[in-house]
């Protein structure tokens, strides 16, 4: 069995904090980068040309109804390849890239649910008592529309953070892929655990940060 | 009293409105004068709602037009042109519409301050004025979430008032409320009409449309079935629709 898991943590825990910090990262990365072109793929698809709106919703049906390891191996060998013009990518930025895209599909959805959840008859009060469209976006639909968005991309934030293990696959340095590295030195089961709970922490704090987040903006609620 | 020799407000020609398959208006025409109570009724589903609505272009009809004071509104290219026009055509929703992140103050306010640029002391004294005229000076600083549905009707009604509209569209606007709240918001609509606020009301309240109205309009699949005043529509109607119809909604 060799030594136990504390022993392993003892001895090795600059490895796994140095994964975790490397996994926080990839998913902030992703998400932060993501939200911004989710949101612009989400009024993308609020568009009312229906080609335009199309082709949204299609990149986004995409995505999300495909494996983010998939696209991860597509991202990471057949894109360098196809197109010489982003052969300048290292791999790790081609990782990263596959995991900013997959975020900005659920957070294109995130917006457009968000903005469409928003009662019409809003737009339709202040369009009727002569605001502009843009000021009823900002000043009327959009904020309203954030109670529901916020805590979502919290929660995408909180999944993106699991779904980062898939880079370890890549050799990218993150929480998963420490197993990989103490391997070598014959440890096989603990750094599971020991993996296993500090996802496990990350997401649970993430999580409560969020209802936190929650409550204060529900306390702010005016309905 | 009717008005009906004063000024034309609106004038409606030929309009013609439909969704998908389903033709809504066909071919409504009449005019609104200045100063006129005039009230739609008729079977749900008839058309009265989105021939309101197509009043301030809420619903663009496929055919025919809308004039308001004189200038052809289905006809404006430019979107800036048509928030001025709708800001002359104040309208009242059956779920109130009222903006559920601001106070009642600010619900007021926000669009004369961006889109009139009324600054914002001004603004909030106008509001304060409206709303002490509708009985709800005390909700200044209230949100939404904390007021009735009489309020909140009341709320939206002087939203409305607060950007000076020569005419005020009313579609159910005590459709949506508890029975003990429908009279505090036929008070305040009857107060604007008889201060001699255009008002064009579309209402089951039968009580409410003889008492108040210059003159009826019976819409009934997508046209103009009858009009006429109250008497006359009451009293001495012509069709027998409007009969049947009367015969069933009078108890």
């Amino acid at each position: 069995m060799g030594p136990g898991i504390i022993d392993v943590f003892k001895e090795y825990y600059p490895i796994f904090l140095k994964g975790a910090v490397g996994t926080l990262k990839f998913a902030a990365i992703a998400v932060g980068l993501g939200s911004i072109l989710g949101t612009l793929i989400g009024f993308i698809h609020l568009s009312k040309n229906k080609v335009v709106s199309g082709a949204a919703g299609l990149y986004s049906t995409i995505i999300r109804g495909t494996p983010l390891l998939v696209q991860m191996y597509i991202a990471y060998y057949f894109i360098p390849m196809a197109i010489p013009a982003l052969s300048f990518l290292s791999k790790e930025q081609c990782v990263m890239m596959s995991l900013i895209l997959n975020s900005s599909a659920y957070v294109s959805e995130i917006i457009r649910g968000g903005i469409a959840s928003v009662d019409i008859g809003q737009t339709e009060a202040a369009r009727s008592l002569g605001m502009s469209a843009g000021h009823t976006m900002t000043r009327i639909v959009l904020p309203q529309a954030l109670k529901a968005i916020l805590p979502s991309l919290g929660n995408e934030y909180v999944s993106m953070i699991k779904e980062t293990s898939l880079a370890g696959s890549f050799a990218m340095y993150e929480l998963t892929f420490t197993k990989t590295l103490l391997a070598n030195k014959y440890l096989i089961w603990q750094p599971l655990f020991i993996i296993a709970a500090i996802y496990l922490v990350m997401t649970v704090v993430l999580s409560g940060l969020i209802r936190i987040f929650e409550r204060r903006l529900s306390a702010g609620d005016k309905h | 009293m009717t008005n009906t020799d004063s000024e034309v407000l609106i004038k409606v020609v030929d309009l013609h409105k439909s969704f998908g398959d389903l033709d809504v208006l066909k071919g409504v025409n009449t005019e609104i004068h200045k100063g006129e109570v005039v009230s739609l009724m008729g079977p749900s589903g008839g058309g009265k709602s989105t021939f309101l609505r197509c009043l301030n272009l809420l619903e663009k009809p496929e055919k025919g037009s809308v004039f308001f004071e004189g200038e052809d509104i289905t006809k404006i290219k430019k979107q800036k042109d048509l928030d001025k026009i709708r800001q002359k055509i104040g309208m009242v929703f059956q779920q109130f519409n009222v903006f559920p992140h601001l106070t009642a103050l600010e619900n007021i306010t926000i669009t004369m301050t961006l889109e009139k640029k009324i600054p914002q002391a001004e603004a909030d004294k106008i509001a304060m004025d409206l709303l002490e005229k509708v009985g709800i000076p005390d909700k200044a600083g209230e949100y939404p979430g904390k007021l009735s549905g009489g309020q909140k009707q009341r709320l939206a009604i002087v939203r409305a008032m607060a950007m000076e509209p020569d005419v005020m569209l009313f579609d159910e606007p005590t459709s949506a409320l508890d029975p003990e709240m429908v009279k505090e918001v036929l008070t305040v609509i009857k107060q604007l009409a008889d201060s001699g606020m255009t008002c064009v009301i579309v209402t089951h309240e039968m009580g409410f449309i003889k008492e108040v109205s210059d003159r009826i309009l019976f819409i009934d699949e997508g046209i103009i079935l009858e009009q006429g005043t109250p008497d006359e529509i009451f009293n001495n109607p012509k069709s027998d629709r409007v009969k049947d119809f009367l015969g069933k909604v009078l108890y």
